[in-house]
């Protein structure tokens, strides 16, 4: 690690540190708005859960929490004071910029041993895009909101930074610690197998080991582990598998209407009962149907793939927030190189910023003043969802672009078409 | 002039049932009626009905649609209440009956069933509630599994029951807070009494003019008493007391206003009940507690007995109609009034309609004896209590011992609601503050009622004063219902929601999908490569062929 990003670290912890301090009042606040908590991931609903846990009582016999086992034992073993607290979402923070150092230091975003980016002296340096992450708005006010989605998003930035490294357990392992806080990761395990074993050592390469045997055994692995977490979780909760239908089951039938930044809240308050669990299964599946179309055409770059599906999920997966937007952004900082390619960053980047201005003022039209209803903050998540939507799609354009001139440098420049 | 006030009281009381023995061997049937008048020109008026039998008999005077529902689910002990209006404590005083015989506002019900098993219990609650919602032509029906809890601490049998049953009986508590009592309930209700309000004091309980009262409960406990040989009896006590007033301005403390039982309920009293036991000394029919200097006028045929100078009773003729008159006195006689144990007022804090808070004040009126009491909360499922923020908080010096014990069931969405029971002891002369916040859940449309917007009610919060050395529930007092409003979706939107949700997920599939399985060529490689030109090209393919086609075949037409 370089000076340059040791300071950007500092310099975003005394950020951090400077906002839960200097305003009091400021981290309660963000952890009430809808946009940056959901029921999954709340912060007050963590701390519900710890105060029945503490006294004896089962927080999954309750429709209030619904999060990982594990997080009640992290958090009972720390002291009750609110800095200990802050200072382990900022160390959460910090541990993801570490992986986006590391990430970005690899260089696998620019080159890849399928390919290599004719753009890639344009990629931003590693304290770049831990800056670009550290100094997000959208992840400040989620340090700052403290949901537990900080921790998802410190295992995938760190299964990440084991995959470019080729470390393939070590990455399978967070990732299923990932999948285990926050379900969704799951999706992840094909593309990271695949950057896994690109990245190997040339070494354990010549060893001649197939991409089949690897996937098996990293599979295994990761059923493995996620098997293990979900035992210590039993053993956790007294010996009760009531965990699993109040946390897993809650991401998959989503009881909890509560307005969020994604498409699925209103929809299925609005939906028709009988068609009620279709459409949750249609959700559900759409979802997982973008995993073998990305993963086959961009086997190049399976970082891209991992990167991709992240900003998917950040839209249609059952409890998004803006923390999921975020950790989408900062990966697709990586990818610094191709952002001239694409061809809607005037309209994406206006339309993220109207949605970020205009949710919180319709949202409190609608909760707080009355003078408007449910459809104004609908409309606003419909636009930021169609923004999200834009960019991701406008990258996989931009980054197939970026291959496919690679393999004809002639074409740099001219007006293409898609047949 | 028609410038009366008489907010009255009535109180019905359904005695005791007791099913299996004969008629003639037990005084199977009492009724009385106590008028007692209550500041600001109020009137309480409360009947009470006795009746004792067993579910054998065919001879009894015990309801045999009622004994039937019982004994079908195995309900040993049974109180059903339906109110309406607000009991104003810091007016009226302590309830009468130690408040056993009023409910909170809308309808509760409680019962001891007996069963093997929580399932058990549960399917012979479902039972029960169907059938007392025939019975009473109310919304019984819908006490469902969120509404339904098993209170710990606050409930204990009032009946005689053996220790061996006492194991297998299950307590179960519903509320519906939001219904409205009224004359399709009361028939019923009069249906259960031998008389059937054609005679006794029965016969003043008339629809037209009950209803007017500002607080009124309409009771219906059933319980097993048995004597010293082991006999068992149902007993069945229908209350119903009774608060009504019309006041057009504040008269109180300068003329007590004149009013009469005619006046009051729009008919005398029809005589005595035959079926009814012999009146006694004891037993009297109409009771009028009153201040000694005020002048009571009664029809003829009625005997009058004087107990005490403040409380004059009558027994009637069996078939002579009787009224009480009271003309104006002025000034107005001062009603001593006892305080309840406890004074409690329940309220919403907060805005919006994201999260709130609840705020309980309890108030301990007595000057020496600390009270120590129950506070119990059964709340809907889309309200969800945080119980890490609740806070109790004293008057004066913090005390530590105030809260002795709490008993929490957070409730499951859709499943179940929340059940909170905290034991308080109050000092005396103090005021006890207790807080919550909670989170609003938004529903699905079709959970919402028609009236969305009017918001839900929030069942009355109970209070059961204990005694200190049985710890048994010894009074019970109820807040009033809330109002909670949630957030409303828009309910014309449903196709408009699945259309636009549907055409952003469909955007998305498409344009990831158009980019990932089409191939990259330069604008100039493409033959025909413009739209335009590829339509030029068929239109001018399509006209070749037309001239071919033409010179080939001969005309048709």
């Amino acid at each position: 690690m370089d000076r340059r990003s040791f300071t950007v670290i500092i310099a975003a912890v005394v950020l951090r540190l400077v906002m839960f301090t200097a305003f009091p009042s400021l981290p309660d606040l963000l952890t009430n708005r809808v946009e940056l908590s959901t029921p999954v991931t709340s912060f007050k609903r963590l701390q519900e859960g710890l105060f029945l846990y503490t006294h004896g009582l089962s927080p999954y016999d309750g429709g209030v929490f619904h999060q990982a086992p594990l997080l009640l034992a992290f958090f009972t073993t720390l002291p009750s004071n609110p800095i200990v607290v802050y200072l382990v979402y900022i160390l959460s923070d910090v541990l993801s910029a570490y992986s986006l150092i590391q990430i970005a230091t690899s260089g696998v975003s620019v080159s890849t041993p399928y390919h290599t980016s004719s753009r890639k002296s344009s990629a931003w340096p590693p304290w770049a895009v831990a800056a670009a992450f550290l100094f997000n708005p959208f992840s400040i006010a989620t340090c700052i909101a403290r949901p537990t989605i900080v921790f998802t998003n410190t295992a995938i930035l760190t299964a990440v930074a084991k995959g470019v490294q080729g470390q393939g357990i070590a990455a399978v392992l967070a990732l299923a610690m990932a999948s285990y806080l926050s379900l969704y990761p799951v999706l992840l395990l094909p593309p990271m197998i695949l950057l896994a074993y690109d990245n190997l050592p040339a070494v354990k390469k010549k060893k001649g080991r197939s991409l089949g045997s690897f996937a098996a055994v990293l599979a295994s692995v990761f059923t493995v582990a996620a098997v293990g977490l979900g035992t210590l979780s039993w053993g956790i909760t007294g010996g009760s598998w009531e965990f699993l239908a109040s946390t897993y089951g809650v991401h998959l039938l989503l009881p909890d209407l509560t307005p969020n930044v994604g498409l699925w809240w209103y929809f299925f308050i609005e939906m028709f009962d009988s068609f009620r669990e279709f459409f949750l299964c249609v959700f559900q599946l759409h979802l997982a149907i973008y995993l073998a179309g990305l993963c086959l055409r961009l086997r190049k770059q399976p970082l891209f793939v991992i990167t991709t599906l992240l900003g998917i999920s950040s839209i249609f997966k059952s409890y998004p927030s803006i923390g999921d937007t975020a950790l989408y952004l900062s990966l697709l900082s990586l990818y610094r190189h191709i952002f001239p390619l694409m061809r809607y960053t005037f309209f994406v980047t206006s339309t993220l910023l109207y949605a970020t201005l205009l949710g919180p003022a319709f949202y409190h039209l609608w909760i707080y003043a009355g003078s408007g209803n449910a459809n104004f903050f609908y409309a606003i998540t419909l636009v930021w969802s169609l923004a999200v939507t834009v960019l991701v799609s406008d990258a996989i354009f931009a980054v197939l672009r970026d291959e496919w001139e690679t393999e004809r440098p002639e074409m740099k420049g001219k007006e293409i078409v898609q047949i | 002039m028609r410038l009366l006030s008489w907010p009255s009281i009535t109180q019905l009381l359904l005695a005791p049932l007791v099913v299996g023995a004969r008629a003639s061997e037990y005084n199977d049937y009492s009724e009385n009626l106590l008028l007692k008048s209550l500041p600001g020109n109020s009137i309480l008026a409360s009947f009470r009905f006795v009746s004792n039998g067993t579910f054998d008999s065919h001879h009894s005077v015990f309801p045999r649609s009622l004994a039937q529902i019982l004994q079908q689910s195995q309900t040993k002990e049974l109180h059903l209440k339906f109110t309406l209006g607000r009991w104003d404590a810091e007016q009226w005083g302590r309830q009468v009956w130690d408040g056993r015989t009023a409910g909170g506002t809308g309808v509760e019900l409680w019962a001891w069933v007996e069963a093997a098993d929580d399932s058990e219990a549960d399917a012979r609650w479902t039972t029960l509630n169907n059938a007392l919602s025939g019975l009473f032509c109310a919304s019984l029906n819908f006490i469902d599994s969120t509404r339904t809890i098993r209170p710990v601490m606050s409930f204990q049998p009032a009946g005689h029951h053996s220790p061996e049953s006492l194991e297998r009986l299950h307590l179960l508590h519903g509320t519906l807070p939001r219904e409205p009592v009224c004359t399709e309930n009361l028939t019923p209700f009069l249906k259960l009494l031998p008389c059937k309000g054609k005679a006794g004091i029965s016969s003043l309980l008339d629809g037209h003019r009950l209803f007017d009262a500002q607080w009124q409960s309409m009771s219906i406990d059933v319980k097993p008493v048995c004597e010293e040989s082991g006999k068992c009896q149902l007993q069945m006590e229908q209350t119903k007391p009774y608060a009504g007033g019309d006041s057009c301005f504040p008269l109180s403390g300068v003329t007590d206003l004149p009013w009469s039982l005619s006046e009051m309920f729009g008919r005398p009293i029809r005589g005595s009940c035959p079926l009814a036991v012999v009146p006694t000394e004891e037993a009297t029919h109409v009771c009028v507690n009153i201040a000694e200097q005020r002048s009571i006028f009664v029809s003829q045929g009625s005997e009058e007995r004087k107990k005490s100078p403040e409380l004059r009773c009558f027994i009637l003729h069996e078939n002579l109609d009787f009224d009480i008159v009271l003309p104006e006195l002025s000034p107005s006689t001062n009603i001593l009034l006892t305080p309840p144990p406890v004074y409690a007022s329940r309220s919403l804090t907060g805005h919006g309609q994201e999260r709130g808070g609840i705020q309980a004040v309890l108030n301990n009126p007595s000057s020496n004896s600390t009270v120590e009491f129950v506070y119990l909360e059964s709340l809907p499922w889309f309200m969800k209590p945080y119980l890490h923020t609740l806070s109790v908080t004293i008057s004066v010096k913090a005390n530590r011992n105030i809260v002795q014990d709490i008993y929490y069931r957070p409730a499951l969405d859709r499943k179940r609601g929340t059940q909170l029971e905290v034991r308080l002891r109050v000092p005396p002369g103090e005021t006890v503050l207790l807080n919550y916040e909670f989170e609003k859940a938004v529903l699905r449309y079709t959970e919402y009622p028609p009236d969305a917007n009017r918001g839900f009610d929030i069942a009355p919060a109970i209070i059961s004063i204990l005694d200190p050395t049985s710890q048994k529930s010894t009074f019970s007092i109820r807040t009033t219902s809330l109002l909670l409003s949630l957030p409303t979706p828009d309910f014309s939107m449903p196709y408009n929601v699945i259309i636009l949700t549907s055409t952003v997920m469909a955007l998305a599939f498409g344009s990831i999908f158009n980019i990932l399985v089409r191939r990259f060529v330069g604008a100039d490689e493409v033959i025909g490569g413009s739209l335009i030109s590829k339509i030029r090209g068929h239109i001018m393919a399509f006209a070749a062929k037309r001239r071919r086609v033409g010179g080939s075949k001969p005309k048709t037409e």
